[in-house]
């Protein structure tokens, strides 16, 4: 049996019908002019959802590459400065070789000594170096201070603290962008990093000590060690020729380590000096065991009372170094005990430049590896962001070959809607009445 | 004899007469809504014995009937109620829908462009320009929570219009309906036939009354409809009515309720009662969609702006001060229903734990109890307050409650209205971290000491010694230290065994050491004065953009918009897919109905040829019978 159709519920049918393809069509004409499959959160709720998390986490990518330029620009700036600071402090290095000329003179040292003066002041104005926004590089975090400023000749004081600013530049690494004055330009051991090897101020011999040497660290490090000698000498003139011997004293404790006992001002002394060759503090034949893994090499006659200390490097900073070598280089030289004390300062002067051009040189490389480092992670922050594109992209954008053939299908069914619709509404029996 | 004849012919022509009058008004009334085609009922006249047998005496008109079927009358009035509800519902919430994804409106982008400000003021903290950006770009992040806030307050204005609106129309329908009641009585009283036409107009009105709210009819047995709306309130009795009325909601006052208007103040209905229809769909939308939009939206609001200032607290600014708040941020707000005198306060204290849902404290004489309106979790009793609740602290804080107390308490429902920015001076953005780390390069050993971070756990409010110096000094030998607080003299700690990468905390920071000392170096940790370029504490607000602050560290600021959006979006799409169902459900029965009952005009017009045939076949029998007396006449 067929179904009975009322003539008005037929006509709401057809319209219904051509109404909903309408709306069909409309939707995906949307989608295509928009280039969007979801463009309200109710076209896929999760996607959008997802879309959103998406461009936060695209937005913090994008401010991490920016965060990276930030730093590279930062880490290129101090690199620049203590590039410069490294070539003025093998310039101060050459002119310890060009002082050290047995050949020169007073005035040819004070003029070594001025041109030192200028590399110093270079190397002060290097330190106080600004970003472009007129913040001091190497300050720490008060970037307003100036950080170094001379009170008065060879004087200087640090204003910046020990801050070292960080960027972030990935989700889990912060990079420092900046480094505090103080440990670039004071923070310095003297002498050859472990100890500093010094001639007593009053010696009247021509004994030249060097920079010595810790061969075993292990006895060096080790508790226990005071790291504060005094090598005392004792010239003998009893014999012929005269007998040069030394002490070795714990300054700590005022004991001779070669006797185990009080330490004595007047020798003779248990060893026997030979020029040039080292002294180990390490004991040796009769005497009571110690071994502190240093040594150091004395040449020329140090005269009866002569001392020489080896004591734990302190730090120095290059400031206060080139001005002891400028006031050394003034001094005048005129006897050979006077020369064996110039000999001491340049080299006691040449060590504590050459700490100070490996401190820098330590520093230039740890900014270099950041600037490595902000350079391949900003590369990584790019590749990121293209893999969110593609993420939020599929999310988000229209398959358009099957969009436009959606489009294609909802035209025709349309069309056939509304020609179905007025073909049918055509027949009425009224017609034929 | 042809008395009998011409009796039958009139009683013919009478009934091809009535068929054709029905088929005339079938025809006129083909289009008009909530009609009913009618039919005449006819029937042979009783016969009449006459020696031979029984004569029939032609046809009677009987009835004029509609052709209406209760059932399928009622099952489009459900489809109808259903699909009205899922319709509106769709129009309001596609309104949000379209709103929060919106990539220029949304608040992702706001959101997104005041961390990168934050960002930028961590990579030049020195600088006045950066520090500008971020007070303008959060201006424009409050003013987005606002703007979005604001368009669902429209909303709300909107739905308290439509409500009454809805509730006008019902008042009106249920009137006429009580009108028609009392007209189809009287008529049908003195009349064993049915007025169809008033029948449909009433039939017609349920329906209507259905599109707006869902509505039962319980028919009496004297054709009077009684309606019930919702889930069985009384609307028309008899030929009263019940009015309807709106009315203020007594814990949230700027709400509309649908209520009863008896004699004096009216009564509320529980909008759960008041299902179906366009009323239905508004009612549900408001506490479904509307109420849990707005206070996620708020709730996002509040955490971002609580877990920023008590970060910014930490702080120091360039004058070298204690970080300030740097929003001003909406404490809960607190509404006790109308009678109630004791004042509650409600805080804050644990973002973390913060719903979006509201929450009504009530007081029974005894005891308090907390329900947590969204899905109604009831907390308690409690003997007495504060009480803390999903992170709101109620707290007492004037008057003595008396039993039936109770107070509305939104926390998070103004949180995107009142959301501000208090800073306006660039100099005041806490950027730095306010004590720093010192290793003296007189130092003999390689000791040194991480940038102290101010702990969160335990502050905000500043530990009073915190920008204190304090000066590490190492013991001979060198495996132990002392710690004192050189600028309240006192000793905070002696001997402590040194570890290096060891943890120390004091006076509400903490830092790390390492390396190895020698005996009597010295670490301080001192005030940061002078810090202008410090960055750490803009990194650590930089940091609040990623870190999980909300649904107990589950949720980022940004994840929590992100699944209220969702959550939006699925709730459009059900409202949209459902309506779609709803709507094919509505059209089967309204078919259904009018393959029954509907007028169709081929059949009405074969209908006409057939009555106007009859008509025509009566009048000749007629005249056969006029020509027959005439024969007899004739033979006189």
């Amino acid at each position: 049996m067929s179904i009975r159709v009322s003539t008005s519920n037929f006509f709401d049918r057809g319209v219904a019908s051509i109404t909903e393809r309408q709306s069909a069509l409309l939707d995906i004409q949307q989608q295509v002019a928009t280039g969007r499959r979801v463009s309200r959160p109710s076209d896929d709720p999760i996607a959008a959802g997802r879309i959103l998390d998406l461009s936060q986490a695209q937005s913090i990518n994008k401010q991490y590459v920016t965060n990276s330029d930030s730093a590279k620009s930062s880490l290129g700036l101090a690199e620049q400065s203590l590039q410069s600071v490294v070539a003025s402090l093998q310039n101060v290095r050459a002119t310890i070789v060009a002082a050290g000329n047995p050949t020169l003179g007073d005035s040819g040292r004070a003029t070594l000594s001025r041109e030192l003066a200028g590399m110093y002041q270079e190397i002060l104005g290097l330190a106080n170096a600004t970003d472009e926004q007129g913040n001091h590089l190497f300050s720490g975090f008060r970037g307003s201070a100036i950080p170094f400023s001379e009170s008065s000749p060879g004087n200087v004081q640090y204003a910046g603290d020990q801050g070292q600013r960080l960027l972030q530049i990935s989700a889990s690494r912060f990079i420092p962008v900046s480094d505090a004055g103080s440990e670039i330009f004071q923070r310095i051991r003297t002498g050859n990093g472990d100890f500093a090897a010094l001639a007593g101020a009053a010696n009247g011999g021509t004994g030249r000590i060097g920079i010595g040497a810790v061969i075993d660290p292990a006895a060096w490090n080790a508790t226990g060690n005071p790291s504060n000698f005094t090598l005392r000498f004792d010239v003998s003139s009893s014999t012929v020729p005269a007998t040069t011997t030394y002490d070795i004293v714990d300054n700590v404790s005022g004991n001779s380590l070669l006797t185990g006992a009080a330490a004595s001002l007047t020798g003779p002394y248990l060893r026997t000096f030979t020029p040039g060759s080292a002294l180990n503090l390490t004991s040796q034949g009769a005497e009571p065991p110690f071994n502190y893994g240093a040594n150091v090499v004395i040449e020329a006659s140090p005269a009866d009372g002569d001392t020489f200390t080896l004591a734990q490097s302190p730090n120095q900073s290059m400031f206060s170094t080139i001005n002891n070598l400028i006031n050394a280089l003034r001094t005048t030289t005129s006897t050979a005990a006077q020369s064996a004390r110039l000999s001491n300062d340049l080299t006691a002067a040449a060590a504590n430049i050459d700490q100070a051009i490996n401190r820098v040189l330590d520093v230039q490389t740890a900014v270099g590896a950041r600037q490595k480092e902000v350079e391949s992670t900003q590369n990584t922050s790019r590749d990121i962001a293209v893999q969110y594109e593609a993420t939020v992209s599929g999310l988000r954008d229209l398959d358009y070959a099957k969009a436009i053939s959606d489009l294609n299908l909802q035209n025709t069914l349309l069309e056939a809607a509304q020609k179905s619709f007025v073909r049918v509404q055509g027949l009425s029996l009224f017609d034929v009445l | 004899m042809s008395g009998g004849v011409f009796r039958i012919g009139v009683t013919a022509l009478n009934a091809a007469q009535a068929g054709l009058i029905t088929t005339g008004h079938n025809i006129s009334n083909a289009g008009t809504t909530g009609y009913n085609r009618q039919r005449v009922d006819t029937s042979p006249q009783l016969p009449e014995l006459n020696g031979g047998g029984f004569f029939g005496r032609g046809v009677s008109v009987d009835n004029v009937r509609r052709i209406y079927s209760e059932v399928l009358d009622r099952q489009t009035q459900v489809a109808t109620s259903q699909a009205s509800f899922y319709g509106t519902y769709s129009a309001q919430i596609s309104q949000i829908n379209n709103l929060v994804a919106d990539p220029a409106s949304g608040l992702s982008p706001a959101l997104q462009d005041f961390f990168s400000a934050v960002q930028d003021v961590a990579a030049s903290p020195g600088t006045t320009t950066s520090r500008q950006a971020l007070i303008s770009q959060t201006g424009a992040l409050v003013s987005r929570f606002g703007a979005l806030d604001r368009r669902m307050q429209d909303l709300r204005s909107s739905l308290n219009r439509e409500i009454a609106g809805s509730v006008e129309g019902i008042n009106t329908i249920a009137t006429q309906i009580a009108q028609l009641n009392g007209r189809i009585a009287t008529l049908q009283g003195s009349s064993p036939n049915a007025p169809n036409d008033l029948l449909d107009q009433r039939d017609q009105l349920v329906m209507d009354l259905n599109r707006i709210v869902s509505a039962q009819v319980i028919r009496q047995a004297d054709g009077v409809y009684n309606v019930t709306i919702g889930s069985g309130q009384p609307l028309v009795v008899g030929e009263s009515t019940l009015r309807l009325t709106t009315v203020a909601n007594r814990d949230d006052p700027s709400r509309l309720d649908v209520g009863y208007q008896f004699t004096g103040t009216p009564t509320a209905i529980d909008d759960a009662l008041l299902n179906g229809g366009s009323l239905g769909a508004l009612l549900s939308f408001r506490t479904q969609s509307l109420d849990a939009t707005q206070n996620a939206l708020g709730r996002v609001a509040v955490a971002l702006g609580q877990n920023f200032n008590a970060q910014h607290r930490l702080g120091q600014d360039l004058n070298g001060a204690a970080g300030g708040d740097f929003f001003s941020v909406p404490v809960p707000a607190v509404t006790p229903r109308s009678g109630t005198t004791a004042g509650v306060t409600a805080v804050v204290s644990n973002v973390s734990a913060l719903t979006a849902s509201d929450y009504r404290l009530a007081f029974d004489g005894t005891s308090y109890s907390v329900s947590r309106l969204s899905d109604n979790t009831v907390s308690g009793p409690f003997g007495s307050l504060p009480q803390t609740i999903d992170g709101i602290s109620f707290t007492l804080a004037s008057g003595t409650p008396a039993a039936g107390d109770s107070w509305l308490v939104q926390p998070t429902r103004f949180g995107a209205r009142d959301l501000a920015l208090l800073v306006s001076d660039t100099a005041l953005v806490a950027a730095a971290a306010p004590v720093r780390s010192l290793a003296p390069t007189t130092n003999l050993g390689s000791a040194t000491i991480g940038s102290p971070v101010v702990d969160a756990s335990t502050q905000p409010p500043l530990n009073p010694a915190l920008r204190n110096t304090v000066t590490i000094t190492f013991n001979s030998p060198p495996s132990t230290f002392n710690v004192v607080d050189t600028t309240a003299a006192t000793t905070l700690a002696t001997n402590v065994a040194y570890a290096p990468g060891m943890t120390i905390s004091f006076n509400g920071w903490s830092t790390t050491l390492a390396g190895n000392p020698e005996a009597t170096d010295t670490l301080t940790v001192q005030s940061n004065t002078g810090g202008r370029t410090d960055n750490r504490n803009a990194l650590l607000l930089a940091g609040l953009q990623s870190s999980n602050r909300l649904d107990n560290g589950s949720s980022s600021y940004q994840s929590a918009y992100s699944a209220m959006v969702s959550d939006i979006g699925s709730k459009a799409r059900e409202a949209q897919v459902t309506g779609k169902a709803q709507t094919s459900i509505l059209r089967e029965t309204q078919a259904a109905q009018q393959s029954l009952s509907g007028v169709n005009l081929d059949e009405e017009a074969a209908n006409l040829i057939r009555f106007q045939q009859a008509y025509q076949a009566a009048s000749k029998m007629i005249s056969v019978a006029s020509r027959l007396f005439d024969s007899i006449l004739e033979l006189g």
